[in-house]
């Protein structure tokens, strides 16, 4: 169990993501990597830097990164159009600017 | 021969510009831009261009602590870099300038710095064929005061660096491109160093307004922020820099006061050492950090780290 729970934790999240460009021409992203460590990233700029977990079952996506004096935001991912794209939901997190920011984004998979 | 030199010296800026804009269609409102920002036709005397202070080979930043515009005049301010303002919130040091097409504008008309009234400056442009063809091209107008602006800002929003050491480590995740100094370096920036409370983002700025303790009401007393906003809490504050081509952009903070990286690791590894009677500053300062000699080295080679590859020597 704990296995196939690994290889899925792995194949759902791990790898590149990236919005469309924003009206301004901005693309956000983020490498989620097989270690849950992520490195977060605007316009090929690295960001942030951090660890997470993620739970298949309930989606739910919990991370900590080098900004919001290492506050925990909690939320859950809305994977869709056959696990390609996926957008955030908060539950938790009390860093008001990551908040802002998360709760607009929409990033597809880099294949 | 001064003059031949200073001739040379225009154009290698304006070749080296040029090349920096991804379009070298004239249609593209950045190659206008390129040329305008070089060009002292936007000067009093016509000895100024934006690119005299803000130099391309210094990351648009200069190596002065203030900067000379016309007739010698000395400016209040170091020069900040014109690179990588394309995520940024506000501009200038006390972030008077709420957009990049405003601040373009603003350095034209200071007398300390190219001291033309800006419809000077647009009935040069006007009468110069060049100029009055560009402009047509580009904007389906003569020059105006807002296109003179968007013209400039498109330029400098095509001086983005995303190509650093430390970039090809974290983005491209090649743990190859950085030394362990480097590494270690940037968990002291996350960490015990504090940076991140300030530096935090793509360009290494959070983009606020911090009193790192460089006011005292004395000799240091350009209030910053203040002078904008009004309030008391803003006294002593300026706009955090970006810590990108930071290791080719000396001197550093607001009034060019520290000459050397390691003198800012310095300054703020003891705020107080430095200016023991600031007034009003932030209170991630208020103590020592206690770097050692090995960490301040990690955290200054971190720094280097962030140099994108167009300025390796």
């Amino acid at each position: 169990m704990a296995i196939l729970f690994s290889i899925t934790t792995k194949d759902t999240l791990t790898g590149r993501w990236e919005s469309k460009p924003s009206e301004q021409g901005n693309i956000i992203g983020v490498v989620f990597k097989a270690d849950n460590s992520f490195e977060g990233y605007v316009n090929k700029k690295p960001f942030a830097s951090g660890t997470y977990t993620f739970n298949p079952v309930d989606s739910i996506f919990s991370f900590v990164d080098n900004g919001c004096d290492g506050r925990r935001g909690i939320y859950k991912i809305m994977l869709y159009s056959n696990s390609d794209s996926l957008r955030f939901e908060p539950l938790s997190d009390s860093c008001e600017a990551r908040k802002s920011g998360m709760l607009r984004l929409v990033m597809g998979r880099v294949k | 021969m001064k003059q031949y030199i200073f001739i040379l010296a225009i154009m290698m800026t304006t070749l080296f510009i040029s090349a920096t804009v991804i379009n070298n269609d004239l249609k593209d409102k950045a190659v206008l831009g390129a040329l305008l920002f070089a060009d002292p036709i936007l000067s009093k005397d016509h000895t100024v261009s934006c690119a005299s202070c803000h130099k391309p080979q210094y990351a648009f930043a200069d190596t002065s602590a203030v900067s000379n515009g016309v007739a010698g005049k000395k400016g209040v301010r170091n020069t900040p870099t014109a690179m990588n303002l394309r995520l940024g919130r506000s501009f200038f040091w006390d972030g008077r300038a709420k957009t990049l097409e405003e601040q373009a504008l603003a350095p034209i008309e200071n007398p300390d710095e190219m001291n033309l009234p800006l419809e000077e400056a647009l009935q040069r442009l006007r009468k110069n064929k060049k100029y009055k063809d560009y402009f047509l091209t580009v904007f389906n107008s003569e020059p105006t005061k807002k296109n003179l602006g968007e013209a400039i800002a498109a330029f400098e929003r095509t001086l983005e660096t995303s190509e650093s050491p430390f970039d090809n480590w974290k983005f491209s995740d090649d743990s190859n491109a950085v030394s362990g100094a480097v590494k270690r370096g940037f968990v002291i920036f996350n960490e015990k160093g504090k940076c991140v409370k300030c530096h935090f983002g793509a360009d290494f700025t959070a983009n606020e307004f911090r009193n790192i303790g460089l006011f005292n009401g004395k000799n240091l007393n350009d209030s910053g922020r203040y002078v904008v906003t009004g309030w008391a809490e803003d006294i002593g504050r300026f706009k955090t820099a970006s810590l990108r081509n930071i290791a080719i952009t000396a001197p550093y903070m607001h009034n060019g006061i520290l000459k050397t990286l390691d003198e800012v690791i310095d300054f703020y590894n003891d705020t107080k050492k430095i200016v023991p009677n600031a007034v009003n500053k932030d209170t991630v300062l208020l103590h020592p950090l206690g770097l050692t000699k090995q960490e301040q080295k990690d955290l200054k080679a971190f720094l280097f780290s962030l140099t994108d590859k167009r300025f390796k020597k």
